[in-house]
């Protein structure tokens, strides 16, 4: 089998631009897979962390006739690198008679020469053909999605957007990744101590690399003016964080920006969770719903002592704040961020016509309920079975809520405009 | 940085509330988030006086707000200081800050916008009560007082 080797187009573009004289070799990077059998080659810094063995690269530019001497190259390239215990990519550009980059590839090792196929990646036009129809990719790209909580939940989220064509994205997230996350998160060991947010942010650029990410490495209960600022900002805000109290002042910074938010749980170990949708001023807001009762008894799952520290009293034992961590199962965390992420489709393709718009018929309620397992909270749902008249397992529910007018953060009991001066002393 | 509009105005629902169930308490020292508080006598049953002073959270309504007890200087039954006591979970005393005795009252599990800060010192009235109870019997605060389910 020929090697293969990938190329960048907008790099080749660059490359052409400022390489004016042929012959001239210009040093890049390549990596290696499969027993050199595959390259991806890089004529500048790649975007995203790569993997693979990494090899030379050098780039040279054809001559007017579109031709290079192999045999003086190939000397030139051995010249320069120890070709002992790798191959070098070489990328012999051009350009066509109709003004379109050409490229070519050879792969040089210390004893031989040979001809490569070469591939360009990504065409934007290519990149999402399978969901042409479903989906308005080309409006999806304008979009602007601010994601909270880049864990097992708000990852695979924020990635499936990108899958989607979701083009700008603003992720926050404090946390590193540990060894613990690895086995619930998009993200692999090669990853590990890094930031999530950028992490997460390689990911994407690998699913979509035309997307704009922007990340911010903050505690948002420590930095609600940048993160509101962002909020203001977006056209959906996705949040999977850990606490009430992050999910409390996201909920007022929607409200503020008239921003639709999506809030996605799961309960203890997993055994299921909600999804919820709060539409400023129309429907209930998260705290309509956290203080409806409706979430009594569904406690969060806590998925490190960190989250469970936050929520106890500072004279509860260690013990009992590693007892709180139950995790579940990354099959588990799946359908919320599953629902989550055609929810967030749903909104962010509002006012156009497209493959998904009868599920906004369907999807009318605001809070969502999924059970993966009968326990905890749903230790007393029938079995299964054949039956689908009563609550079940593996399925989701809509529950009616409605906006709670006694909401103090959304009901109207707060007088506007109403200055501080007279109450101070 | 400032209070927002919708703080502001949460604030002034504060204090009109406050002016009906608790009108000693008064907004003190600062407008700024993190350093406003909220200050005033609560009197117990016996008539004895506990000024109390809540910090009012920079994210107002959103978090737990601190409570603390300015005076008197609180000793147990037996004589040793509170707050040398530190945390305890059978007085409800969170760590304290600055030589002051701060009372759990929430949880931040059991949280949200929709508690006043009425609401806080009516717990803090009934706090005063048990440690009065304590006091007079040797019994430990949560005797009087069940802790809330975590």
């Amino acid at each position: 089998m020929e090697p293969i080797v990938y190329v960048l187009d907008e790099q080749v573009r660059d490359l052409l631009t400022h390489l004016t004289s042929a012959g001239t070799l210009e040093e890049g990077v390549a990596f290696g897979f499969d027993d050199w059998t595959v390259f991806h080659a890089y004529t500048e810094k790649p975007f995203t962390t790569p993997s693979g063995i990494v090899c030379p690269c050098f780039a040279v530019r054809a001559d007017t006739a579109g031709m290079v001497d192999e045999t003086r190259l190939t000397s030139s390239v051995r010249a320069r690198t120890d070709l002992s215990e790798r191959p070098a990519v070489v990328l012999v550009v051009d350009t066509h008679s109709d003004g379109t980059p050409q490229c070519r590839a050879l792969i040089v090792s210390h004893s031989k020469m040979a001809a490569a196929d070469t591939r360009f990646v990504p065409r934007r036009s290519e990149l999402y053909s399978r969901n042409a129809g479903l989906l308005e990719t080309s409006a999806l790209a304008a979009k602007k999605v601010v994601v909270v909580g880049l864990g097992s939940g708000g990852s695979p989220v924020a990635l499936d957007l990108a899958r989607a064509g979701v083009g700008q994205f603003t992720l926050i997230d404090f946390d590193r990744l540990e060894l613990g996350n690895i086995s619930r998160h998009v993200c692999g060991i090669n990853d590990l101590g890094r930031y999530k947010t950028l992490a997460v942010r390689d990911q994407i650029l690998q699913k979509n690399p035309y997307a704009s990410v922007t990340t911010m490495e903050v505690n948002i209960n420590q930095a609600l003016a940048p993160v509101e600022e962002a909020v203001a900002k977006c056209d959906l805000l996705i949040v999977a964080s850990d606490n009430d109290q992050s999910r409390f002042n996201l909920n007022q910074m929607s409200l503020n920006h008239n921003r639709t938010a999506l809030y996605g749980r799961a309960i203890t170990r997993a055994a299921g969770g909600d999804v919820l949708r709060v539409r400023p001023w129309t429907g209930p807001c998260y705290n309509c719903v956290f203080s409806s009762g409706l979430i009594d008894g569904r406690e969060e799952e806590m998925s490190q002592k960190r989250q469970a520290l936050a929520v106890l009293p500072a004279y509860v034992e260690e013990d009992k704040a590693n007892a709180m961590i139950q995790v579940g199962l990354s099959s588990d965390i799946a359908p919320i961020a599953n629902m989550m992420v055609k929810i967030a489709l749903l909104e962010l393709s509002r006012g156009q016509e497209t493959g998904i718009s009868t599920l906004d018929e369907d999807l009318k309620a605001d809070f969502y309920i999924w059970a993966n397992r009968r326990e905890e909270a749903y230790a007393a749902w029938p079995l299964m079975n054949y039956k689908w008249t009563r609550p079940s397992i593996l399925r989701w529910y809509g529950a009616r809520v409605e906006r709670d007018p006694q909401c103090l953060v959304c009901g109207g009991h707060l007088k506007a405009d109403t200055p501080l001066q007279g109450i101070v002393q | 940085m400032a209070w927002t509009s919708q703080q502001s105005a949460r604030l002034r629902l504060e204090m009109e509330i406050l002016e009906r169930y608790f009108p000693s308490f008064y907004l003190k020292d600062s407008i700024i988030p993190g350093r406003a508080c909220v200050e005033g006598i609560i009197r117990s049953n016996s008539g004895a006086e506990y000024v109390v002073r809540l910090h009012v959270p920079a994210d107002l309504p959103n978090s737990v707000p601190d409570l603390e007890i300015v005076s008197p200087f609180l000793h147990d039954r037996f004589g040793h200081s509170l707050v040398e006591l530190g945390t305890s979970y059978p007085m409800h005393l969170l760590k304290p800050e600055g030589g002051l005795v701060r009372i759990c009252h929430y949880s931040a599990s059991h949280w949200n916008p929709n508690i006043t800060f009425a609401k806080v010192l009516l717990k803090i009235r009934a706090w005063v009560e048990g440690y009065e109870g304590h006091i007079e019997t040797g019994f430990p605060i949560d005797h009087f007082l069940p802790h809330m389910q975590a």
